[in-house]
C-alpha cells in the first residue's frame, strides 16, 4: 500500500466519520474530558486512556478509538493549562511548559500563552498525524522482512531505552523496573507450550495478568496516594482575558514549530519514552538554537510553542510503532494497544492487510481530534480552569473509585480488582524510590512478544544465536542495545569525554587562533 | 521521591530484596521442564517455558548488585543501620499514607465483594473525604479509629460467617449493617464538627458528593453499559425496581 493510497483512504474515513453525527457527540465530550485530566494535577493521559478503555468497551472499534485518541490528544494538551496559569504541570508533558508559560501568565499574557499552546498543540497533532500516514507503509514493508530476532531484540530495545531514558535516578533503577514488567508478563500459561508459570495454583491466573489493571493501578494509585499524601494543592489560577488563536506569532515562529514537531514525532516514535521527553528536549533545542537564549525562562513565546508542538507531534509519533510494529512509542500509547486487543485488533505488520481502513480511520480521527481540541481549547478554557478549584480531597477519591470500578468491569473480574490495588501500591514505592513506571508498563506489554520470539527463534536457528548477528536489522538492534548497556559505564563515560575533548575543544580552539 | 539520603538507604534495602527476588525466581524457573516432555512436546533449553524466566531473574540479581554496590559506596548501608538503632517518630505524612493504604484495602477487599456496590462506595467516598478534606490530624485520627473500629467488627462477622447465616434469616442483613455503620459515621462526624461552621459546610459537600457519584456511576455502568456490579444488593435492587417497572 502507497503513501498516495494511504491519503486516499484518510480523505474517505475523515468523510465518514466527519459526517456522522454519532462522532461529534463522542469525540467533543472525550477531548474535554482529556483536557480536564491533563489540566488536574495528579492525573495523566494514560490514566484517562485506561478509564475510557473501560467505558468503551461495548462501542464498535472506531467509535471506542474517536473516544480514547481524543481524550489522549486533550491530556496532551491540557497539562498546559496549569503549567501556564498557576505553574503547577497537570502532566509530565507540560512541565517544560510551565518555565515560561507562567512567567507569561505573571506578566498578564495568560489569555496569549494558552492561545498559543492551544493553536502549537493542534498544529502539532496534525504534523504528527501526517507522519502516521505517510510512514506507516514503509515501516510495515520493513517490518513484514522482520523475523522472530527482530521483535524479540526491538522488544528489548524498548524496555531498555524507556529504562534509560525515564529513569528519574540510577538507570539500573530504570532497567530493573523494565525486567519487573517483564517477570509480570510472564505470569501465566506460557502461549507455546502452555505450562504454568508463577500462577500457585490459581486459576484466575492461567491467563496471566490483564494489561488494564496493571495500568490503572500503577498510574492510578500512587498518584492518589502522593496527591492526598502530600496534601498538593492547586493554587488561585492567574488571571486571563480572552483567549486568541495568536495566527501572526505562530507563523512567525514556524521553523520552531516545524523543527518541534520532527523532534516530537522522533521521540514518540522510539519505544517507551513518551511526551515529557519530547517537550524537554524540543525546549533545549529550541533555546540552544535561539538568536537570544537568555530570554528563555522569562516569558519566551518560542518556548511555550516549541514545547506544546512537540508533545503534541509526540501522541502520532508513539502511534507509528504501536500500529506497525505493535511496540508503544509512550505509555498513553501503551494503554491504547491494550484497548485495541480488547477490540480484536492486533497492531503489528500484518495490520495493513487484516485492516487495510485502519491506520487511514486512525489519522482521520487524530485530525478531528486536533480541531476538536483548538475548537474546545479557544471556547471552555475558562469553564475547565474552574474544575482546578475542586479540592483534591474531594476530586482524588472520586477519580480512586472510577479505578476501581474500572479495574473490574474489563470483563466484570473481581480478581483484576484484587490485583490492581497491590500493582498500585508496589508502583506507589517504586516511584518514590525513584524507579519509573513505564519500563514497568512497557515490560508488562512487550513481555510476551520478547518470549515467544526468543524462544520461536531458537527454534528456528536450533539453539543458535548466530543470526543476530548475520542479519543486518538483528546486528543494528544488537549494536543499539549494547552501546545503551556500555553507555552506563565508567569506560565509555571516560572515552566519550576524551573524545569531546580531543576532537571538540581542541578544534575550537584552533578555529579561534585563525 | 525520597530525599538523597533516604533513596541510598532506601536502595540498600530494595536491592537485597531484589537479589531475594531474582533467586527466587530462578528457583522457580529450574522446576520448569528443561529437558522432560511437556504436553507432548520434547524439550530443549531453547524451547523450555524456563528460558525467559532464567533471563529475567539474572538480570535481575545482577542489576541489584550492581545497585547494592552503588548504594553502600553512597552511604546507604550506614544509613540504613544507624536508623535501625534509633527510633523513628510517625510524620504526619505516614499517617496518612497508612490511612489511604487501610481505607483500600478494606474497601477493595473486605466490603466491595459482600457488600452492595452503592453502599461500598458510599461508604469508602463518606469515609475517605471526610477523613482528608477536614484536614485537622485531630479530627483524622478520631474518624479513622472509628472507621476501624467497625470495621474489626464486621471483618469477625465475615470471618466466622455470621454474615452467610444472618443473611439466610433477611436477604439485606448485611447490606442494612453497612447502611447503619454510614448512619453512625455522619452522626459521629456531624458531633465532631459541630461548632465550626467552615466544617458544617465541608460536610454538606462531602454528604453531596458521597451519595451523588455512586447514583451516577452505578446506573451508568449497569444500564448503559450493561456492566454487572461487584455486589448488586439492596440499593441496587431498588434501582432495578425503580428501571425497570416505572422507566
Amino acid at each position: 500500500m502507497n503513501v498516495i493510497h494511504q491519503f486516499t483512504l484518510f480523505f474517505q474515513q475523515l468523510g465518514i466519520l466527519g459526517t456522522h453525527p454519532v462522532t461529534y457527540f463522542i469525540l467533543f465530550p472525550s477531548v474535554v474530558m482529556g483536557i480536564i485530566f491533563g489540566a488536574m494535577p495528579g492525573l495523566t493521559a494514560t490514566l484517562g486512556v485506561a478509564l475510557l478503555t473501560t467505558v468503551t468497551y461495548g462501542m464498535s472499534t472506531g467509535m471506542a478509538m474517536v473516544s480514547l485518541l481524543a481524550i489522549y490528544v486533550g491530556a496532551v494538551y491540557g497539562g498546559s493549562y496549569a503549567s501556564i496559569l498557576i505553574n503547577i504541570p497537570g502532566t509530565a508533558a507540560a512541565a517544560a511548559t510551565a518555565i515560561d508559560g507562567y512567567p507569561l501568565a505573571l506578566k498578564g499574557e495568560g489569555g496569549r500563552a494558552l492561545g498559543l499552546t492551544t493553536t502549537a498543540s493542534a498544529i502539532g497533532t496534525i504534523i504528527g498525524m501526517l507522519f502516521v500516514l505517510a510512514l506507516s507503509p514503509l515501516i510495515s514493508a520493513l517490518a513484514l522482512q522482520f523475523t522472530s530476532f527482530e521483535f524479540f531484540l526491538l522488544a528489548f530495545f524498548g524496555i531498555l531505552i524507556s529504562g534509560t531514558l525515564t529513569t528519574p535516578d540510577l538507570v539500573i533503577k530504570g532497567w530493573i523496573a523494565g525486567f519487573i514488567g517483564l517477570f509480570l508478563a510472564a505470569i501465566g500459561r506460557d502461549h507455546l507450550q502452555f505450562y504454568p508459570r508463577f500462577t500457585f495454583g490459581i486459576s484466575q491466573l492461567d491467563s496471566g495478568i490483564d494489561v488494564v489493571p496493571v495500568l490503572i493501578g500503577a498510574f492510578g494509585i500512587p498518584q492518589i496516594i502522593q496527591v492526598i499524601k502530600d496534601k498538593i494543592t492547586v493554587g488561585e489560577a492567574k488571571k486571563f482575558k480572552r483567549v486568541f488563536p495568536e495566527f501572526k506569532t505562530i507563523i512567525r515562529h514556524g521553523p520552531d514549530i516545524l523543527r518541534s514537531a520532527l523532534i516530537g514525532v522522533g521521540i514518540g516514535a522510539v519505544p517507551g519514552i513518551g511526551e515529557d521527553i519530547a517537550a524537554w528536549v524540543s525546549y533545549g533545542v529550541a533555546k540552544n538554537s535561539s538568536k537570544h537564549p537568555e530570554t528563555f525562562g522569562k516569558g519566551e513565546y518560542a518556548a511555550v510553542i516549541s514545547t506544546e508542538t512537540a508533545n503534541n507531534a509526540c501522541v502520532g509519533g508513539a502511534q507509528i510503532p504501536l500500529y506497525n510494529l505493535g511496540i508503544p512509542g509512550s505509555p498513553p500509547a501503551a494503554m491504547l494497544l491494550g484497548a485495541l486487543l480488547i477490540h480484536g485488533i492486533q497492531p503489528g505488520p500484518l495490520i495493513t492487510f487484516d485492516h487495510p481502513t485502519f491506520i487511514p480511520q486512525v489519522v482521520a480521527i487524530l485530525f478531528l481530534s486536533s480541531i476538536a481540541m483548538w475548537v474546545s481549547g479557544m471556547l471552555l478554557v475558562k469553564q475547565v480552569i474552574k474544575i482546578l478549584r475542586i479540592p483534591p480531597p474531594v476530586f482524588m477519591p472520586i477519580i480512586a473509585v472510577l479505578c476501581i470500578i474500572g479495574s473490574y468491569s474489563l470483563g466484570a473480574r473481581i480478581f483484576n480488582l484484587f490485583l490492581m490495588l497491590p500493582v498500585g501500591i508496589i508502583a506507589y514505592f517504586l516511584t518514590e524510590m525513584g524507579y519509573p513506571v513505564a519500563p514497568l508498563v512497557i515490560g508488562v506489554i512487550l513481555g510476551p512478544m520478547a518470549d515467544e520470539n526468543l524462544r520461536r527463534a531458537l527454534m528456528v536457528s536450533k539453539g543458535s544465536f548466530l543470526p543476530i548477528f548475520t542479519r543486518p536489522v538483528s546486528l543494528i538492534l544488537f549494536i543499539l542495545i549494547l552501546t545503551i548497556m556500555l553507555s552506563q559505564t565508567k569506560m565509555y563515560k571516560k572515552l566519550k569525554g576524551y573524545i569531546i575533548h580531543r576532537f571538540f575543544k581542541d578544534k575550537k580552539h584552533t578555529g579561534g587562533n585563525d | 521521591m525520597y530525599e538523597e539520603k533516604q533513596l541510598r538507604k532506601a536502595d540498600f534495602i530494595t536491592s537485597i530484596i531484589l537479589m531475594v527476588f531474582g533467586i527466587w525466581i530462578i528457583l522457580m524457573a529450574s522446576r520448569m521442564p528443561m529437558k522432560a516432555t511437556y504436553g507432548g512436546v520434547q524439550n530443549t533449553w531453547y524451547v523450555s517455558p524456563a528460558l525467559f524466566p532464567l533471563i529475567i531473574g539474572s538480570a535481575i540479581i545482577i542489576l541489584s548488585i550492581l545497585l547494592l554496590i552503588h548504594s553502600t559506596k553512597a552511604g546507604g548501608a550506614k544509613t540504613f543501620f544507624r536508623e535501625m538503632a534509633s527510633g523513628g517518630i510517625i510524620s504526619e505524612k505516614s499517617l496518612r499514607f497508612w490511612i489511604m493504604i487501610v481505607l483500600f484495602i478494606s474497601t477493595v477487599y473486605l466490603y466491595i465483594p459482600r457488600i452492595d456496590f452503592f453502599l461500598s462506595v458510599v461508604l469508602f467516598l463518606l469515609v475517605f473525604i471526610s477523613i482528608f478534606y477536614f484536614d485537622e490530624i485531630r479530627l483524622m485520627i478520631r474518624l479513622f479509629l472509628f472507621y476501624v473500629a467497625i470495621t474489626i467488627l464486621l471483618l469477625l462477622l465475615f470471618i466466622f460467617r455470621l454474615d452467610t447465616i444472618l443473611n439466610r434469616s433477611f436477604v439485606y442483613f448485611t447490606d442494612s449493617i453497612i447502611l447503619i455503620f454510614i448512619i453512625f459515621f455522619i452522626i459521629y462526624c456531624r458531633i465532631l464538627i459541630k461548632k465550626n461552621r467552615q466544617l458544617i459546610q465541608k460536610f454538606r459537600l462531602i454528604l453531596l458528593v458521597s451519595f451523588s457519584t455512586p447514583l451516577i456511576l452505578c446506573p451508568v455502568f449497569k444500564y448503559l453499559l450493561l456492566v454487572p456490579l461487584p455486589k448488586e444488593g439492596g440499593i441496587i435492587y431498588l434501582f432495578n425496581i425503580i428501571r425497570y417497572s416505572l422507566l
